[in-house]
């Protein structure tokens, strides 16, 4: 019973999906784009935040890495498919946590946080000096987007088509979401949650912790490059301010923070309360930092588990509650 | 001095006077980091509302001194308020609710003196006194400069007396070391955490008001400032004092020969110094515990 109601949502969920550009508009498809988008950049920052408790200040640095990557390698190299200059963002963002692996790893805590913010803030500087290359505060835009082609089969246009790249950014983040949920169930995945308990026992235990945590950092950029290489193809523009700014690595923190920190679904619910939230007070208001400064404070002083996190302990107490009642009455 | 050695020289002292106002900084982040294992990061926020406060007494009074004197205690009472009523309530949640509550706290501070002043950089006029230039064996050097010099090293001197002649100096060390033992000694400990961090921000609301005539006052201030305020501290070592005094000189140094030589790679160099540091000590230069 319990399983054919998780078929039957998933498939009811599948249906969704599909209709969903040709039912709710343009607009709000777009809209779920970048919530998609922003849920698998949040989902990778959880790897690191909430199954290996390391926080990081600049997770941005992977997202547009791979923003930066796939545009660079779609205006250099004609005739590049579009898989492959995926493909090419997510080499970027590999490339450069496995540069900086090495250093990171042997630091957790605030000294893990502060580099991030350091290494982020480097890579905004270049982005923003290299001119020749970034082109500056401009950034790239405008670059070649190719069609998917799928051999024998069909070539689907991606410019001037949202609803073929809604298709094409959904099977893509949607996938990278199903791995990522898988690669926290996998035996190696549980190591990250040993790490975050305690990373003496797991080195005593026999797991190698620098190395595991090299292969979840890794693992991480990845699929932040993922993200950043979509949401570059999806706006056809990469900038500074767009993939490496400070804003672009606090979002996935807030999303994660007001979801709930270390389940899986909590920083996918997050995001899109933090849509909601956006959305609504972009009506009232131009401050963004006021918001985001506010949505922090708030919910660390009277949230701090996060809407699932709140949902779950208010379900034990009242759980709890219950059964010492009904202990209570068994008693008398 | 011929006029080379004359130019490395004014450099030099450029990049030392920076240099200063960055310890100004890092010394409170350090100090309150090593005492209550807080990053405060809004800690440069509170050096740019300092320099906003001061344009503020200047131009109500247009004295720069009451300035000096009257914004970085406001500032600090600002600072007070936040770690008695925010702070303190976080605890619990460890590090990580620390550093998004200083990081909500800094994004409201920046929109709020978006919001109150402005997002154009307002000049701050240097009192008069300090205006001109100062000759000295061939070099020509602004006066303004070198009071900021001297202005740090005072400050540098009494902190230096407060901390290793007093009493509070005394309890302040001990709590470093082990603040729960010293509160089960009888001493009021978040009374004293309270004190420290009020005087950590008073000194970055101090370097906010100096710094301010030479760099105006801009809501990018805390950014532009802060990061290098941050790099510092993770470069010198968490709650090392020493490392972030001989940091800060080697940042301000490396950023005035770097604009010299570099020009716009000038932030490339000092992050460059920094990952160099820490891909060989992974806890900064003077760093012992862990962070």
């Amino acid at each position: 019973m319990r399983r054919a109601l998780a078929a039957l949502s998933w498939v009811a969920g599948a249906v969704a999906l599909a209709v969903l550009p040709t039912t709710v508009g343009p607009y709000y498809t777009n809209v779920f784009v970048t919530f998609a988008i922003f849920s698998v950049f949040s989902v990778s920052l959880n790897l690191l935040l909430g199954y290996t408790g390391l926080f990081s200040f600049g997770h941005a640095m992977f997202f547009g890495a791979g923003g930066y990557g796939t545009a660079l390698a779609l205006k250099h190299v004609s005739g590049l498919a579009l898989l492959p200059a995926v493909g090419a963002g997510v080499l970027a963002s590999l490339v450069l946590a496995l540069v900086l692996a090495p250093i990171v790893v042997r630091v957790s805590g605030t000294a893990f946080a502060m580099l991030h913010l350091a290494f982020s803030q480097v890579l905004y500087v270049l982005a923003l000096k290299l001119r020749a290359i970034t082109g500056g505060e401009d950034g790239i835009g405008n670059f070649p987007i190719p069609p998917l082609n799928i051999p024998g089969v069909a070539s689907l246009p991606m410019k001037d088509s949202p609803q073929n790249f809604y298709y094409f950014a959904i099977v893509l983040l949607a996938l990278s979401l199903w791995l990522m949920w898988f690669f926290t169930k996998t035996p190696f995945g549980q190591v990250q949650l040993a790490i975050r308990e305690n990373a003496k026992r797991t080195d005593y235990l026999g797991f190698k912790v620098p190395q595991s945590k090299a292969v979840i950092y890794l693992v991480s950029a990845a699929f932040a490059g993922v993200s950043g290489s979509l949401y570059g193809l999806f706006h056809n523009l990469v900038s500074a301010d767009g993939a490496f700014g400070a804003l672009v690595s606090f979002a996935p923190i807030i999303n994660i923070m007001i979801g709930g920190i270390g389940s899986f679904m909590g920083p996918i619910l997050g995001t899109a309360l933090f849509l909601v939230i956006e959305e609504v007070t972009s009506r009232f208001t131009e401050r963004v930092e006021l918001v985001i400064g506010l949505i922090f404070v708030f919910v660390i002083m009277f949230a701090p588990l996060g809407v699932l996190g709140t949902a779950k302990m208010l379900k034990q107490r009242w759980l709890a509650g219950r059964t010492a009642r009904d202990a209570v009455q068994r008693a008398a | 001095m011929d006029q080379t050695t004359a130019m490395y020289v004014a450099q030099g002292l450029h990049g030392l006077a920076y240099g200063m106002v960055l310890f100004l900084i890092a010394a409170g982040l350090n100090v309150i980091f090593g005492m209550m294992g807080v990053l405060n990061l809004a800690h440069a926020s509170f050096f740019m509302l300092s320099a906003y406060l001061g344009f503020q007494f200047v131009s109500i009074t247009g004295n720069f001194w009451l300035a000096l004197l009257l914004a970085p205690p406001a500032t600090a009472i600002c600072g007070v308020l936040m770690e008695r009523f925010l702070l303190t309530k976080v605890h619990a949640f460890g590090h990580m609710g620390e550093l998004i509550l200083t990081l909500g706290v800094a994004q409201i501070i920046l929109a709020a003196v978006k919001g109150i002043w402005g997002t154009e950089s307002l000049p701050l006029k240097m009192p008069p006194i300090l205006e001109g230039r100062v000759t000295f064996a061939g070099l020509d050097y602004p006066i303004y400069r070198l009071f900021i010099i001297g202005l740090a090293l005072a400050i540098l001197a009494v902190m230096t007396l407060l901390l290793y002649k007093t009493r509070l100096g005394k309890i302040v060390r001990a709590a470093v070391s082990d603040a729960g033992m010293v509160n089960a000694l009888g001493i009021n400990i978040p009374l004293v955490f309270m004190m420290v961090f009020g005087i950590g921000i008073w000194m970055a609301g101090v370097a906010g008001v100096a710094i301010a005539p030479i760099l105006t006052v801009f809501p990018g201030l805390a950014d532009q400032v802060g990061m290098d305020a941050f790099i510092v501290v993770v470069t010198g070592g968490f709650g090392s004092l020493l490392g972030a005094f001989v940091v800060s000189i080697i940042f301000g140094l490396l950023s005035s020969y770097g604009v010299q030589f570099f020009s716009q790679f000038a932030s490339v160099l000092i992050v460059g110094f920094m990952a160099i540091v820490l891909a060989i000590r992974p806890n900064g230069l003077f760093g012992a515990r862990d962070a």
